[in-house]
């Protein structure tokens, strides 16, 4: 767009380049305007009230103490870096992410490759293989707590025989169990629709070129697959971090703070401890380590989908 | 109607290296002539019309449709309707609402409408269809669902961008030819671009040739078979394509092999400091002779029989170029053979500058 | 790659690699299929088959496959108020998606069909805000709510609703515009639509079915949502999540209750979702796709 004006070489350049310039930038705002609601209350509600969390951090303040609200500066970030309970929530959430988009992903995987070819009931089987997705979560995470992982009337205990308390003796592999369950459908959908986005002809040309099954998958199917995979990696990324429901209603973060994530952590701390100077500074520590990771993850999102090129 | 005219008109694509698509297009095109805008893939023949209608910005120079100035207008305000490649039909709507949707943004009456497309859908034989969506029509059914959208609004000018070439090949040319016969009933100026230059040369009044942004040559297509300007138009204009080569000039004529070929005076003036100039024969200029008259010898390593006539590949001992010649496709000689090729007429060599490859003569 | 190849071609005999397509393969395969398919969802269909029990035959050991089904747990659950949470969910579901659309349709044309310079960037920033913790803004929120009296107030989640998926929709709306035909907008163009005429004339209509995937979507987010709305509403505006958590504390005692409270919270987006399985697969791809 900067060279615009430069190659002017004809007679009529000065008419042109006024001419050219002129509709750029009207068109452009024009052009923009269906853009801005959106823009401003997407800004007006999430930018805002992260700012505001950024001034409270700055504050000592307890609800439970009315009037005690004062500027401590970096205080409670100080307390939080000494927190060795805000550390273990952190750990956790990082081995929560990992193993649930890991294993959700794989078990996805599994799940369209099982459902990717004509068979009887086909059908069928997806519409039972993406209920858990539609659920509630809330409803999923009552229910295994319940139905399921009960020491002594649950299916776990009826299939193993065994008296444990599943939620007590494996607090965070509990929880993970979980939120794999609910998000391999959803995994599952993606990779499917990536499958079936596959060209029959390079699959029929693999098996002409002599490629057996497992190599037209691994040279062929997967490759393709790869922009698909990333992108379930990613939005799964992106809902499990903030996974809350599970460890709401099944462990209430516990026993102790075995199954404590950085949102259920946070959210104790101000809602149950009314602190919410200190909460803040947590909740902005948490925006920052996200951007970091974001960032590559946006970045990478970008060069896949060449989404920075913006224009068709 | 109107006339259109380009005034140095040019679409730069701004980039590091800066894109000359279109570079200071002068055409006129006179009220009610079909002009073919024709050129290879990349010749800017597709973004000069669009410059027309609106949809590619022009950069410098000016676009100018009846007396009035277009170039800053908005497609809707310069009075064109255009026919797509892939046709753009809205997919939702009707046959008779597609072809009416233009009409309904002017506010025209609905009767009146109802009118015009019933009278246009006569001319294009869609009456039948008028209440049917484009999925369930056959790909020469939509063509003409396009047309008749254009020709519905009674626009000064229609911009055609190369609208026959999503059909096969046997509609392709029925089409041609009523696209051709109802320009004509409708005396409607149009612009039209193809890459297809058969279609070019029957259907224009006058034929354009672009290459790389920049108008080769525009004229009648028979100016432009007889008299092509350049070498490129040469080349690009006839099929199969002319024969072209570069020769020693000779006195009298440039050698091709032992045949001198005789070259015009004029021409040959013109030549005159030349040591090499490049000679272009059509295939159909060329034939086969016997033992004792003027001509070369052809080693024949390839025939394309195509029932009436058969086109000779080969090559002249003594010559890189490869030959095409047009022969009888009764009796065609066999690949490997030799066969003696002369010329018909003198008068049908067409020689350029080997730098410029600017006609010469 | 050469042994790899050489390894394959050793086992089986040439016309092999066909074979398990067509001889004993696919029964087995599609017995076994069946089979993780029903184990996977087992947990769902113990919550059908418990919502159908008593209580006395929900909590036993072994637990009970075979039992007269009773309608007692559904009743139960309506006389615990569970309507009032249902239509605080429909409510805030069906606004918080139609503002969605309101707002996305104009921006992912913008960064669509009509892109300036800086489109991509915004684009980067709707995406960006997906990426903050919602945690990190649930504090000013709350404080928020309550200085301006909407704490439990269903307009609350409407609008973080819609601001939780406007990013998500735009971005997979954008998708469904950029596979519309350019020929399409420009012929439009030529006939002298408008702005508005060539967005809801013309192109809606055409990627109707990508802004059904998108709706459904937004939907279903909606509709599940947990962490605003057990912390900025409670018995007022309490959508059907809230209600399940009223279970947490008594989930001892009444296991038939909760699996039939389950069932009817998650039977609406349970059916659109089932329904409009083609559009969901469509609207997510179209997101890796694009």
């Amino acid at each position: 767009m900067s060279t615009l004006s430069a190659p002017a070489r004809s007679a009529p350049s000065k008419a042109t380049t006024g001419k050219a310039a002129k509709p750029r930038t009207s068109g452009s705002w024009k052009r923009r305007l269906p853009l801005m609601p959106a823009l401003l209350f997407t800004v007006a509600v999430t930018q805002l009230p992260f700012l505001l969390t950024v001034f409270y951090s700055f504050q000592s303040w307890n609800l439970v103490r009315p009037g005690s609200r004062h500027f401590v500066g970096f205080g409670n970030y100080l307390d939080v870096f000494t927190d060795s309970q805000f550390r273990g929530a952190m750990l956790n959430t990082v081995i929560l992410t990992i193993v649930c988009v890991f294993f959700s992903l794989l078990l996805g995987l599994g799940f369209a490759l099982l459902l990717d070819r004509k068979f009887l009931g086909r059908g069928v089987v997806r519409t039972l293989l993406i209920t858990p997705f539609l659920i509630l979560p809330a409803a999923g995470a009552l229910l295994w707590k319940t139905t399921m992982f009960h020491p002594s009337f649950g299916l776990l205990h009826f299939v193993f025989g065994t008296d444990t308390d599943w939620l007590s003796a494996f607090p965070l592999a509990s929880v993970m169990a979980q939120i794999v369950w609910q998000w391999t459908p959803f995994m599952m959908l993606l990779i499917l629709a990536g499958l079936q986005s596959q060209p029959k002809e390079v699959l029929e040309a693999a098996s002409v070129d002599g490629a057996g099954r497992v190599r037209t998958f691994t040279a062929i199917t997967l490759p393709h697959l790869s922009r698909y995979l990333q992108l379930a990696t990613l939005l799964g990324a992106i809902y499990i971090v903030n996974s809350f429901d599970a460890i709401f209603l099944m462990t209430q973060g516990g026993p102790g703070t075995a199954s404590t994530n950085l949102p259920y952590y946070i959210y104790q701390r101000a809602f149950e401890g009314f602190d919410i100077g200190q909460s803040s500074a947590m909740g902005v520590i948490v925006v920052i380590l996200t951007m970091i990771v974001a960032t590559f993850a946006l970045r990478l999102m970008f060069r896949t989908f060449a989404v920075s090129g913006g224009v068709k | 109607m109107a006339a259109v005219a380009y005034a140095a008109a040019s679409r730069v694509y701004p980039g590091a290296s800066a894109v000359r698509a279109v570079d200071r297009l002068e055409l006129s095109i006179p009220d009610g002539e079909f002009l073919v805008l024709v050129g290879p893939s990349g010749s800017g023949k597709s973004t000069a019309l669009r410059m027309a209608a609106g949809l590619e910005d022009v950069d410098e120079g000016a676009i100018h449709i009846g007396d009035r100035d277009v170039t800053d207008l908005p497609p809707k305000d310069r009075d064109i309707a255009m026919v797509f490649q892939s046709y753009a039909l809205y997919p939702h709507m009707t046959v008779a609402d597609n072809m009416g949707f233009a009409l309904r943004l002017r506010g025209v009456p609905k009767p009146e409408i109802a009118d015009k497309v019933k009278e246009a859908a006569g001319l294009l034989d869609l009456t039948k269809y008028l209440d049917r969506k484009p999925k369930a029509l056959s790909g020469g059914q939509r063509q003409r669902v396009a047309m008749g959208r254009a020709i519905v609004r009674e626009p000064s000018v229609f911009l055609m961008d190369e609208p026959l070439s999503n059909l096969d090949a046997k509609l392709r040319v029925e089409t041609r030819a009523n696209i051709a016969k109802l320009q004509q009933r409708l005396g409607t100026t149009t612009i039209y671009v193809t890459h297809d230059q058969v279609e070019a040369m029957t259907m224009g009044d006058r034929v354009a040739v672009l290459k790389d942004g920049v108008l080769q040559q525009c004229a009648s297509p028979r100016e432009l078979y007889e008299n092509p300007a350049n070498a490129f138009v040469a080349g690009f204009i006839g099929s199969p394509a002319m024969n072209l080569g570069t020769y020693r000039v000779v006195d009298g004529g440039a050698r091709l092999g032992e045949l001198t070929v005789p070259v015009p005076r004029p021409v040959l003036d013109a030549a005159s400091g030349l040591d090499e100039i490049v000679l272009g024969v059509r295939p159909e200029s060329l034939g086969l002779v016997g033992a004792g008259e003027d001509g070369f010898e052809l080693t024949v390593d390839l025939v394309e029989e195509l029932g009436a006539d058969a086109y000779l590949h080969g090559t002249v001992d003594g010559a890189s170029e490869r030959i095409v010649v047009r022969v009888d496709g009764r009796t065609p000689p066999r690949i490997g053979e030799k066969v003696r090729v002369g010329l018909r007429d003198a008068g049908e060599v067409h020689a350029f500058h080997p730098e410029t490859s600017r006609r010469l003569g | 790659m050469t042994t790899a190849t050489a390894t394959r071609q050793a086992e089986p005999a040439s016309p092999a690699p066909r074979k398990p397509k067509r001889g004993l393969g696919p029964g087995a395969l599609t017995a076994a299929t069946w089979i993780v398919a029903i184990l996977f969802v087992f947990p769902l269909i113990w919550m059908v088959l418990t919502a159908f029990k008593t209580e006395s035959d929900a909590f036993t050991d072994p637990p009970k496959l075979f039992f007269t089904p009773t309608l007692d747990q559904f009743a139960g659950v309506i006389d615990r108020g569970f309507l009032p949470y249902l239509g605080n969910s429909a409510f805030v579901t069906v606004l918080s998606t139609l503002l969605v659309l309101l707002l996305g349709v104009p921006a992912a044309y913008a960064l669509s069909l009509a892109p300036v310079k800086g489109t991509s960037n915004a684009l980067g920033f709707f995406l960006s805000t997906k990426m903050l913790p919602i945690v990190a803004a649930i504090i000013p929120l709350y404080v928020i709510s309550q200085n301006v009296q909407l704490l439990d107030n269903v307009w609350a989640l409407v609008i973080l609703y819609t601001a939780m998926n406007l990013p998500l929709a735009i971005w997979m709306m954008r998708s469904f515009f950029l596979e519309v035909p350019t020929e399409m907008i420009e012929a439009a163009r030529v006939d002298g639509a408008s702005l508005p005429t060539l967005l809801y004339k013309v192109i809606l209509p055409v990627v109707a079915p990508g802004i059904a995937a998108t709706a459904l979507i937004c939907v279903i987010f909606s509709w599940t949502e947990f962490f605003y709305a057990v912390n900025l509403t409670a018995a007022r505006a309490g959508t059907v999540p809230v209600f399940l958590v009223g279970f947490i504390t008594s989930e001892g005692l009444y296991w038939a209750q909760l699996s039939a409270a389950a069932l009817l919270a998650s039977l609406p987006v349970m059916i659109v979702g089932w329904i409009a399985q083609n559009h969901l697969v469509r609207g997510l791809s179209m997101g890796a796709v694009k």
